[in-house]
Protein backbone atom coordinates (compact mmCIF):
# COMPACT_ATOMS: atom_id res chain seq x y z
CA UNK A 1 0.00 0.00 0.00
CA UNK A 2 1.03 3.40 -0.89
CA UNK A 3 0.13 6.29 0.52
CA UNK A 4 0.53 10.39 0.71
CA UNK A 5 -1.65 11.84 3.81
CA UNK A 6 -1.62 15.55 3.32
CA UNK A 7 1.92 16.03 1.86
CA UNK A 8 3.45 19.30 1.79
CA UNK A 9 7.19 20.08 -0.01
CA UNK A 10 8.64 23.01 -0.55
CA UNK A 11 12.31 23.70 -2.16
CA UNK A 12 14.70 26.43 -1.09
CA UNK A 13 15.16 29.33 -3.78
CA UNK A 14 18.76 30.62 -4.15
CA UNK A 15 17.27 33.85 -2.86
CA UNK A 16 16.13 31.71 0.33
CA UNK A 17 12.78 31.92 -0.72
CA UNK A 18 10.75 28.43 -0.68
CA UNK A 19 8.75 27.46 -3.80
CA UNK A 20 6.02 24.93 -2.93
CA UNK A 21 5.92 21.62 -5.17
CA UNK A 22 3.06 20.00 -3.71
CA UNK A 23 0.49 21.29 -1.20
CA UNK A 24 -1.36 19.07 0.94
CA UNK A 25 -1.61 16.52 -1.33
CA UNK A 26 -3.04 12.61 -0.82
CA UNK A 27 -3.29 9.87 -2.65
CA UNK A 28 -3.43 6.22 -2.45
CA UNK A 29 -2.09 3.30 -4.42
CA UNK A 30 -3.57 -0.57 -3.12
CA UNK A 31 -1.19 -3.16 -3.79
CA UNK A 32 -0.86 -4.78 -7.06
CA UNK A 33 -2.63 -1.91 -9.06
CA UNK A 34 -1.11 -0.16 -11.44
CA UNK A 35 -1.54 3.88 -11.75
CA UNK A 36 0.02 5.98 -14.08
CA UNK A 37 1.22 9.81 -12.49
CA UNK A 38 0.91 12.43 -15.21
CA UNK A 39 1.48 15.98 -15.56
CA UNK A 40 4.05 18.45 -17.56
CA UNK A 41 7.35 19.06 -16.47
CA UNK A 42 8.09 20.41 -13.00
CA UNK A 43 4.52 19.40 -11.92
CA UNK A 44 6.08 17.46 -8.85
CA UNK A 45 6.26 13.90 -10.25
CA UNK A 46 9.55 13.19 -9.57
CA UNK A 47 9.17 14.91 -5.95
CA UNK A 48 6.19 12.20 -5.65
CA UNK A 49 8.68 9.38 -5.86
CA UNK A 50 11.39 10.55 -4.26
CA UNK A 51 9.15 11.11 -1.00
CA UNK A 52 8.15 7.53 -1.68
CA UNK A 53 11.92 5.66 -2.03
CA UNK A 54 12.67 8.35 1.29
CA UNK A 55 15.09 10.89 -0.79
CA UNK A 56 13.36 13.56 0.74
CA UNK A 57 10.98 13.91 3.27
CA UNK A 58 7.21 15.90 3.73
CA UNK A 59 7.41 19.46 5.38
CA UNK A 60 4.05 18.37 6.56
CA UNK A 61 1.99 15.38 6.27
CA UNK A 62 3.05 11.37 5.51
CA UNK A 63 4.83 9.66 3.06
CA UNK A 64 4.19 5.79 3.29
CA UNK A 65 4.58 2.73 1.52
CA UNK A 66 4.52 -0.84 2.95
CA UNK A 67 6.08 -0.78 6.30
CA UNK A 68 7.38 2.61 6.14
CA UNK A 69 6.37 6.02 7.37
CA UNK A 70 8.59 9.23 6.37
CA UNK A 71 7.18 10.37 9.94
CA UNK A 72 8.40 7.06 11.84
CA UNK A 73 11.45 6.30 9.50
CA UNK A 74 15.10 6.07 11.06
CA UNK A 75 17.86 6.90 8.51
CA UNK A 76 19.72 3.46 9.00
CA UNK A 77 16.17 1.79 7.83
CA UNK A 78 16.10 3.46 4.28
CA UNK A 79 18.26 1.46 2.94
CA UNK A 80 15.75 -1.53 4.17
CA UNK A 81 13.14 0.60 2.34
CA UNK A 82 14.89 0.62 -0.63
CA UNK A 83 15.47 -3.28 -1.02
CA UNK A 84 11.52 -3.71 -0.74
CA UNK A 85 11.07 -1.66 -3.53
CA UNK A 86 12.14 -0.96 -7.32
CA UNK A 87 13.13 2.05 -9.02
CA UNK A 88 13.63 2.93 -12.23
CA UNK A 89 14.53 5.90 -13.87
CA UNK A 90 14.72 7.55 -17.60
CA UNK A 91 18.43 7.64 -17.46
CA UNK A 92 19.55 4.56 -17.19
CA UNK A 93 22.25 4.94 -14.76
CA UNK A 94 24.05 1.84 -15.57
CA UNK A 95 27.42 1.31 -14.61
CA UNK A 96 29.30 1.81 -18.21
CA UNK A 97 32.21 -1.08 -16.57
CA UNK A 98 30.24 -3.43 -15.81
CA UNK A 99 28.51 -6.15 -18.10
CA UNK A 100 24.17 -6.12 -17.86
CA UNK A 101 25.11 -9.11 -15.76
CA UNK A 102 27.45 -7.33 -13.28
CA UNK A 103 25.13 -4.65 -13.48
CA UNK A 104 21.91 -6.44 -11.89
CA UNK A 105 24.72 -8.76 -9.80
CA UNK A 106 26.06 -5.31 -8.29
CA UNK A 107 22.65 -4.52 -7.11
CA UNK A 108 22.17 -7.85 -5.17
CA UNK A 109 25.22 -8.06 -3.45
CA UNK A 110 25.01 -4.33 -2.33
CA UNK A 111 22.45 -5.78 -0.40
CA UNK A 112 24.22 -8.61 1.15
CA UNK A 113 23.10 -11.30 -0.92
CA UNK A 114 24.94 -14.41 -1.19
CA UNK A 115 27.24 -15.51 -4.54
CA UNK A 116 25.28 -18.28 -5.16
CA UNK A 117 21.68 -16.14 -4.60
CA UNK A 118 23.06 -13.43 -6.32
CA UNK A 119 23.90 -16.04 -9.59
CA UNK A 120 20.63 -17.19 -9.48
CA UNK A 121 18.59 -14.14 -9.26
CA UNK A 122 20.37 -12.28 -11.90
CA UNK A 123 19.76 -14.84 -14.27
CA UNK A 124 15.86 -15.37 -13.78
CA UNK A 125 15.67 -10.77 -13.33
CA UNK A 126 17.97 -11.03 -17.04
CA UNK A 127 15.26 -13.81 -18.03
CA UNK A 128 12.04 -11.70 -17.04
CA UNK A 129 13.22 -8.65 -19.07
CA UNK A 130 14.26 -11.05 -21.80
CA UNK A 131 18.08 -9.97 -21.86
CA UNK A 132 19.56 -13.56 -20.91
CA UNK A 133 21.28 -13.92 -24.48
CA UNK A 134 23.20 -10.38 -24.00
CA UNK A 135 24.22 -10.62 -20.11
CA UNK A 136 27.44 -10.11 -21.04
CA UNK A 137 27.31 -7.13 -23.31
CA UNK A 138 28.09 -3.81 -21.61
CA UNK A 139 26.33 -0.84 -21.83
CA UNK A 140 27.38 0.85 -24.95
CA UNK A 141 27.31 -2.19 -26.61
CA UNK A 142 23.16 -2.11 -25.74
CA UNK A 143 20.88 -0.22 -27.46
CA UNK A 144 18.41 2.27 -25.38
CA UNK A 145 15.52 0.19 -25.20
CA UNK A 146 18.34 -3.11 -24.07
CA UNK A 147 19.86 -0.44 -21.43
CA UNK A 148 16.28 0.11 -19.75
CA UNK A 149 15.47 -3.82 -19.67
CA UNK A 150 18.51 -3.88 -17.68
CA UNK A 151 18.08 -1.22 -15.52
CA UNK A 152 14.55 -2.88 -15.01
CA UNK A 153 16.68 -5.95 -14.32
CA UNK A 154 18.00 -4.83 -11.86
CA UNK A 155 14.88 -3.02 -10.13
CA UNK A 156 13.00 -6.74 -9.73
CA UNK A 157 16.30 -8.69 -9.31
CA UNK A 158 15.51 -7.99 -5.69
CA UNK A 159 11.50 -9.15 -5.68
CA UNK A 160 10.07 -6.07 -4.86
CA UNK A 161 6.49 -5.60 -4.39
CA UNK A 162 6.39 -1.95 -5.60
CA UNK A 163 8.33 -0.57 -9.02
CA UNK A 164 8.43 3.08 -8.91
CA UNK A 165 8.93 4.36 -12.46
CA UNK A 166 10.46 7.36 -12.74
CA UNK A 167 9.25 8.56 -17.12
CA UNK A 168 10.91 4.83 -17.68
CA UNK A 169 10.13 5.67 -21.29
CA UNK A 170 11.18 9.01 -21.85
CA UNK A 171 14.53 8.67 -23.60
CA UNK A 172 13.37 6.18 -26.11
CA UNK A 173 11.76 6.06 -29.70
CA UNK A 174 7.91 5.16 -29.79
CA UNK A 175 8.56 1.84 -30.84
CA UNK A 176 10.92 0.98 -27.72
CA UNK A 177 8.83 2.67 -25.34
CA UNK A 178 6.14 0.87 -26.13
CA UNK A 179 8.01 -2.62 -25.93
CA UNK A 180 9.17 -1.22 -22.13
CA UNK A 181 5.43 -0.57 -21.29
CA UNK A 182 4.62 -4.17 -22.33
CA UNK A 183 7.60 -5.27 -20.15
CA UNK A 184 6.33 -3.21 -16.88
CA UNK A 185 2.79 -4.00 -17.55
CA UNK A 186 3.32 -8.05 -17.78
CA UNK A 187 5.46 -7.28 -14.46
CA UNK A 188 2.30 -5.68 -12.88
CA UNK A 189 0.40 -8.75 -14.28
CA UNK A 190 2.74 -11.03 -12.31
CA UNK A 191 1.21 -9.29 -8.85
CA UNK A 192 3.84 -6.61 -8.66
CA UNK A 193 2.28 -3.00 -7.82
CA UNK A 194 3.24 -0.20 -10.69
CA UNK A 195 3.43 3.75 -10.03
CA UNK A 196 4.92 5.15 -13.24
CA UNK A 197 5.36 9.03 -13.75
CA UNK A 198 5.59 9.96 -17.16
CA UNK A 199 4.36 12.63 -19.20
CA UNK A 200 3.80 11.03 -22.31
CA UNK A 201 -0.26 10.69 -22.55
CA UNK A 202 -0.12 8.68 -25.75
CA UNK A 203 1.53 5.77 -23.88
CA UNK A 204 -1.32 6.17 -21.06
CA UNK A 205 -4.20 6.16 -23.71
CA UNK A 206 -2.52 3.03 -25.36
CA UNK A 207 -1.98 0.86 -22.22
CA UNK A 208 -4.72 2.64 -19.96
CA UNK A 209 -4.79 2.39 -15.96
CA UNK A 210 -5.68 4.11 -13.14
CA UNK A 211 -4.36 7.75 -13.82
CA UNK A 212 -3.59 10.45 -11.54
CA UNK A 213 -3.23 13.99 -12.28
CA UNK A 214 -0.64 16.54 -10.48
CA UNK A 215 -2.10 19.97 -11.30
CA UNK A 216 -1.05 23.01 -9.80
CA UNK A 217 0.26 21.11 -6.61
CA UNK A 218 -2.82 19.02 -6.55
CA UNK A 219 -3.67 15.54 -7.70
CA UNK A 220 -7.00 14.69 -9.12
CA UNK A 221 -7.97 11.37 -10.85
CA UNK A 222 -8.78 11.23 -14.36
CA UNK A 223 -9.84 9.27 -17.07
CA UNK A 224 -7.08 8.27 -19.81
CA UNK A 225 -9.40 8.72 -22.27
CA UNK A 226 -10.26 11.72 -21.82
CA UNK A 227 -5.95 13.17 -22.73
CA UNK B 1 30.84 -13.31 2.09
CA UNK B 2 30.23 -9.35 2.99
CA UNK B 3 34.27 -8.39 3.37
CA UNK B 4 35.08 -10.54 0.48
CA UNK B 5 32.52 -8.88 -1.63
CA UNK B 6 33.98 -5.60 -0.59
CA UNK B 7 37.49 -6.65 -1.04
CA UNK B 8 37.11 -7.76 -4.66
CA UNK B 9 34.92 -4.77 -5.67
CA UNK B 10 38.03 -2.72 -4.05
CA UNK B 11 40.51 -4.58 -6.10
CA UNK B 12 38.25 -4.38 -9.32
CA UNK B 13 37.66 -0.59 -8.78
CA UNK B 14 41.76 0.01 -8.37
CA UNK B 15 41.97 -2.19 -12.12
CA UNK B 16 38.66 -0.53 -13.75
CA UNK B 17 39.69 3.15 -12.56
CA UNK B 18 43.43 2.97 -13.56
CA UNK B 19 43.60 6.62 -13.86
CA UNK B 20 41.89 7.43 -10.62
CA UNK B 21 44.14 4.55 -8.84
CA UNK B 22 47.26 5.97 -10.61
CA UNK B 23 46.48 9.99 -9.50
CA UNK B 24 45.72 8.95 -6.15
CA UNK B 25 48.55 6.31 -5.64
CA UNK B 26 51.04 9.11 -7.19
CA UNK B 27 49.02 11.47 -4.59
CA UNK B 28 49.77 9.83 -1.83
CA UNK B 29 53.64 8.82 -3.41
CA UNK B 30 54.81 12.46 -3.53
CA UNK B 31 53.02 13.36 -0.36
CA UNK B 32 54.69 10.53 1.75
CA UNK B 33 58.18 11.27 -0.33
CA UNK B 34 57.83 14.62 1.09
CA UNK B 35 57.00 13.58 4.40
CA UNK B 36 59.94 11.01 4.53
CA UNK B 37 62.04 13.43 3.06
CA UNK B 38 61.41 15.72 6.40
CA UNK B 39 61.52 12.80 8.80
CA UNK B 40 65.39 12.19 7.45
CA UNK B 41 66.18 15.23 7.44
CA UNK B 42 64.91 16.46 10.82
CA UNK B 43 66.13 12.88 12.11
CA UNK B 44 69.45 13.75 10.89
CA UNK B 45 69.15 17.38 12.91
CA UNK B 46 67.92 15.64 15.95
CA UNK B 47 70.96 13.27 15.79
CA UNK B 48 73.76 16.52 15.30
CA UNK B 49 71.64 18.30 18.28
CA UNK B 50 71.57 15.77 20.72
CA UNK B 51 75.84 15.43 19.90
CA UNK B 52 76.17 18.94 20.50
CA UNK B 53 74.42 18.98 23.72
CA UNK B 54 76.17 15.86 24.61
CA UNK B 55 79.35 18.06 23.87
CA UNK B 56 77.87 20.92 25.51
CA UNK B 57 77.05 18.93 28.57
CA UNK B 58 80.46 18.63 29.70
CA UNK B 59 81.34 19.07 33.01
CA UNK B 60 84.48 19.05 35.36
CA UNK B 61 84.60 18.39 39.16
CA UNK B 62 88.06 18.94 40.33
CA UNK B 63 89.20 17.00 43.50
CA UNK B 64 90.52 18.41 46.28
CA UNK B 65 94.75 17.54 46.25
CA UNK B 66 94.53 16.04 49.98
CA UNK B 67 92.12 13.32 48.89
CA UNK B 68 92.94 10.16 49.51
CA UNK B 69 93.10 7.45 47.07
CA UNK B 70 89.94 5.63 48.15
CA UNK B 71 88.24 9.22 49.02
CA UNK B 72 88.61 9.62 45.35
CA UNK B 73 87.41 6.48 43.94
CA UNK B 74 84.49 6.61 46.32
CA UNK B 75 83.38 10.29 44.80
CA UNK B 76 84.17 8.82 41.66
CA UNK B 77 81.30 6.25 41.99
CA UNK B 78 79.18 8.70 44.05
CA UNK B 79 78.81 10.93 41.11
CA UNK B 80 78.11 8.30 38.48
CA UNK B 81 75.25 7.69 40.18
CA UNK B 82 73.94 11.13 40.26
CA UNK B 83 70.52 11.10 38.11
CA UNK B 84 71.42 12.91 34.76
CA UNK B 85 75.01 11.99 34.43
CA UNK B 86 75.61 9.69 31.05
CA UNK B 87 79.09 8.89 31.89
CA UNK B 88 82.02 9.91 33.15
CA UNK B 89 86.11 9.76 33.17
CA UNK B 90 88.74 9.82 36.16
CA UNK B 91 91.43 11.76 35.39
CA UNK B 92 94.22 11.75 37.45
CA UNK B 93 97.16 13.88 38.21
CA UNK B 94 99.42 12.33 35.44
CA UNK B 95 96.65 12.28 32.65
CA UNK B 96 96.32 15.98 33.51
CA UNK B 97 99.51 16.65 32.99
CA UNK B 98 99.46 14.73 29.53
CA UNK B 99 96.66 15.88 28.45
CA UNK B 100 98.28 19.64 29.08
CA UNK B 101 101.20 18.72 27.43
CA UNK B 102 99.39 17.83 24.23
CA UNK B 103 97.10 21.10 24.48
CA UNK B 104 100.55 23.30 25.07
CA UNK B 105 102.99 21.31 23.32
CA UNK B 106 106.49 23.08 24.53
CA UNK B 107 104.92 25.54 26.32
CA UNK B 108 103.88 22.75 28.92
CA UNK B 109 107.48 22.24 29.68
CA UNK B 110 108.02 25.59 31.72
CA UNK B 111 105.92 23.55 34.40
CA UNK B 112 108.05 21.14 35.72
CA UNK B 113 106.00 19.86 38.50
CA UNK B 114 103.52 16.99 36.65
CA UNK B 115 101.71 17.26 39.86
CA UNK B 116 100.42 20.70 39.58
CA UNK B 117 96.94 20.08 38.20
CA UNK B 118 94.56 18.21 40.02
CA UNK B 119 92.90 15.51 39.89
CA UNK B 120 89.55 15.27 38.15
CA UNK B 121 85.75 13.69 37.55
CA UNK B 122 85.03 14.56 33.76
CA UNK B 123 81.28 14.44 34.09
CA UNK B 124 78.55 13.99 30.79
CA UNK B 125 75.34 14.75 31.27
CA UNK B 126 72.14 12.55 29.84
CA UNK B 127 70.82 15.37 26.53
CA UNK B 128 67.63 16.72 29.00
CA UNK B 129 70.04 17.70 31.57
CA UNK B 130 72.27 19.54 28.86
CA UNK B 131 70.79 23.10 29.79
CA UNK B 132 72.44 26.08 31.68
CA UNK B 133 69.70 25.65 34.52
CA UNK B 134 69.95 21.53 34.84
CA UNK B 135 74.08 21.84 34.79
CA UNK B 136 74.14 25.12 37.61
CA UNK B 137 71.86 22.58 39.89
CA UNK B 138 74.29 19.98 39.48
CA UNK B 139 77.24 21.60 39.82
CA UNK B 140 75.82 22.97 42.99
CA UNK B 141 75.17 19.42 44.48
CA UNK B 142 79.02 18.30 43.19
CA UNK B 143 80.14 21.79 44.83
CA UNK B 144 79.40 20.27 48.64
CA UNK B 145 80.28 17.63 48.52
CA UNK B 146 83.64 16.39 50.38
CA UNK B 147 86.71 16.52 48.65
CA UNK B 148 85.55 18.56 46.00
CA UNK B 149 87.66 21.36 45.01
CA UNK B 150 85.84 23.17 42.02
CA UNK B 151 83.26 22.64 39.61
CA UNK B 152 83.52 23.67 36.18
CA UNK B 153 81.22 23.97 32.76
CA UNK B 154 80.80 26.05 29.70
CA UNK B 155 78.14 28.06 30.80
CA UNK B 156 77.97 30.48 27.51
CA UNK B 157 77.81 27.50 25.47
CA UNK B 158 75.50 25.52 26.82
CA UNK B 159 72.87 28.72 26.61
CA UNK B 160 74.10 29.43 22.88
CA UNK B 161 72.98 25.65 22.14
CA UNK B 162 69.98 25.44 24.14
CA UNK B 163 68.91 28.72 22.28
CA UNK B 164 69.86 27.44 18.69
CA UNK B 165 67.95 24.09 19.56
CA UNK B 166 65.22 26.17 20.49
CA UNK B 167 64.79 27.92 16.96
CA UNK B 168 65.43 24.90 14.83
CA UNK B 169 62.92 22.85 17.28
CA UNK B 170 60.48 25.89 16.51
CA UNK B 171 61.58 25.98 12.37
CA UNK B 172 61.25 21.91 12.34
CA UNK B 173 58.10 22.25 13.79
CA UNK B 174 56.67 24.70 11.59
CA UNK B 175 57.91 23.11 8.43
CA UNK B 176 56.67 19.91 9.15
CA UNK B 177 53.16 20.91 9.99
CA UNK B 178 53.44 22.90 6.62
CA UNK B 179 54.70 19.43 5.17
CA UNK B 180 52.44 17.15 6.74
CA UNK B 181 49.55 19.36 6.05
CA UNK B 182 50.21 20.17 2.09
CA UNK B 183 50.57 16.08 2.04
CA UNK B 184 47.01 15.38 4.02
CA UNK B 185 45.07 18.57 1.77
CA UNK B 186 46.89 16.31 -1.54
CA UNK B 187 46.14 12.99 -0.97
CA UNK B 188 42.31 14.47 0.47
CA UNK B 189 41.84 15.90 -2.82
CA UNK B 190 43.07 13.60 -4.92
CA UNK B 191 41.16 11.34 -3.28
CA UNK B 192 37.75 13.45 -3.37
CA UNK B 193 38.10 13.99 -6.79
CA UNK B 194 38.16 10.22 -7.55
CA UNK B 195 35.56 9.33 -5.41
CA UNK B 196 33.42 12.10 -7.13
CA UNK B 197 34.15 10.69 -10.48
CA UNK B 198 32.40 7.96 -9.44
CA UNK B 199 29.34 8.82 -7.94
CA UNK B 200 27.18 6.80 -10.06
CA UNK B 201 28.49 3.92 -8.25
CA UNK B 202 27.36 5.80 -5.19
CA UNK B 203 24.23 6.78 -6.09
CA UNK B 204 23.43 3.30 -7.76
CA UNK B 205 24.49 1.41 -4.66
CA UNK B 206 22.27 3.58 -2.52
CA UNK B 207 19.40 3.41 -4.76
CA UNK B 208 19.06 -0.09 -4.19
CA UNK B 209 19.26 -0.04 -0.81
CA UNK B 210 23.08 -0.60 0.12
CA UNK B 211 23.93 1.02 3.77
CA UNK B 212 26.30 3.62 3.77
CA UNK B 213 29.20 1.28 5.55
CA UNK B 214 28.58 -1.10 2.62
CA UNK B 215 28.96 1.61 0.02
CA UNK B 216 31.90 2.94 1.74
CA UNK B 217 34.14 -0.25 1.93
CA UNK B 218 34.87 -0.80 -0.90
CA UNK B 219 36.24 2.82 -1.15
CA UNK B 220 38.03 2.29 2.08
CA UNK B 221 39.59 -1.19 0.34
CA UNK B 222 40.59 0.83 -2.72
CA UNK B 223 42.25 3.28 -0.18
CA UNK B 224 44.11 0.64 1.27
CA UNK B 225 45.41 -0.80 -1.40
CA UNK B 226 46.52 2.57 -3.21
CA UNK B 227 47.88 3.84 0.16
CA UNK B 228 50.19 0.45 0.45
CA UNK B 229 51.52 1.29 -3.00
CA UNK B 230 52.68 4.45 -2.59
CA UNK B 231 54.04 3.98 0.78
CA UNK B 232 56.18 1.60 -0.60
CA UNK B 233 57.32 3.56 -3.73
CA UNK B 234 58.04 6.61 -1.27
CA UNK B 235 59.46 4.30 0.94
CA UNK B 236 62.06 2.84 -1.61
CA UNK B 237 62.42 6.30 -2.66
CA UNK B 238 63.29 7.94 0.50
CA UNK B 239 65.61 5.11 1.70
CA UNK B 240 67.49 4.88 -1.70
CA UNK B 241 67.67 8.05 -1.95
CA UNK B 242 69.25 8.37 1.90
CA UNK B 243 71.30 5.74 1.04
CA UNK B 244 73.03 6.97 -1.73
CA UNK B 245 73.42 10.59 -0.48
CA UNK B 246 75.09 9.31 2.91
CA UNK B 247 77.42 7.20 0.63
CA UNK B 248 78.31 10.08 -1.81
CA UNK B 249 78.71 12.45 1.55
CA UNK B 250 80.82 9.51 3.08
CA UNK B 251 79.08 9.64 6.10
CA UNK B 252 77.80 6.61 7.59
CA UNK B 253 73.95 5.32 7.44
CA UNK B 254 72.06 5.01 10.80
CA UNK B 255 71.79 1.45 11.99
CA UNK B 256 68.99 -0.50 10.77
CA UNK B 257 66.62 -0.25 13.57
CA UNK B 258 66.13 3.56 12.05
CA UNK B 259 66.10 2.43 8.16
CA UNK B 260 63.31 0.09 8.65
CA UNK B 261 61.02 2.00 10.91
CA UNK B 262 61.49 5.12 8.70
CA UNK B 263 60.89 2.22 5.37
CA UNK B 264 57.69 0.79 8.12
CA UNK B 265 56.94 3.87 9.41
CA UNK B 266 56.46 5.46 5.10
CA UNK B 267 53.75 2.12 4.54
CA UNK B 268 52.04 2.46 7.94
CA UNK B 269 51.70 5.98 7.02
CA UNK B 270 50.42 5.47 3.54
CA UNK B 271 47.72 3.30 4.96
CA UNK B 272 46.39 5.48 7.35
CA UNK B 273 46.76 8.11 3.91
CA UNK B 274 44.55 5.98 1.90
CA UNK B 275 42.12 4.83 4.35
CA UNK B 276 41.77 8.27 5.86
CA UNK B 277 41.18 10.38 2.35
CA UNK B 278 39.03 7.61 1.08
CA UNK B 279 36.75 7.29 4.53
CA UNK B 280 36.00 11.40 4.48
CA UNK B 281 36.08 11.23 0.94
CA UNK B 282 33.43 8.64 0.12
CA UNK B 283 31.41 9.73 3.88
CA UNK B 284 31.37 12.99 2.08
CA UNK B 285 29.89 12.02 -1.32
CA UNK B 286 27.40 9.29 0.37
CA UNK B 287 25.73 12.00 2.29
CA UNK B 288 25.31 14.44 -0.53
CA UNK B 289 25.01 12.43 -3.67
CA UNK B 290 20.93 12.81 -5.25
CA UNK B 291 19.63 9.73 -6.18
CA UNK B 292 16.83 11.75 -8.44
Amino acid sequence: MITLNSVSVSFELPNGDRRPVLENVSMNVDRSEMTYLIGPTGSGKSTILRLLYMDLLPDDGVAEIGDYRSDLIETNEIPYLRRSIGVVFQDFQLLPDRSAYDNVAFALYATGKKQKEVRSRTLKALARVGLSHKRSNYPHELSGGEQQRVVIARAIANDPWVLLADEPTGNLDPVVADEIQELLLGLHRQGMTLLMATHDYRLVKEFPARTLALMNGQIVEIDPATL
Amino acid sequence: MLVPYSVREGLANFRRAKFAAFASTSAITVALILIGVFAVVGYEAQEVTSMLREQAGEMEVFIQDDASEREQDALHARIETMPGVARTDYISHQEAAEIFRREFGEEAALFEDPTFLPASVKVWVEPPYANPDSMAALSRSFGQWQNVDEVVFNRDLLARVARNRRIVLFVGAALGAIVLLTAVFLVANTIRLTIYARRLLIRTMKLVGATDAFVRRPFLVEGILQGTIGGAIAAAAVWGGYRLFMQQMNQPVEPWEVQLSLVGGLIGAGILLGWLGSYFAARRFIQSVELH
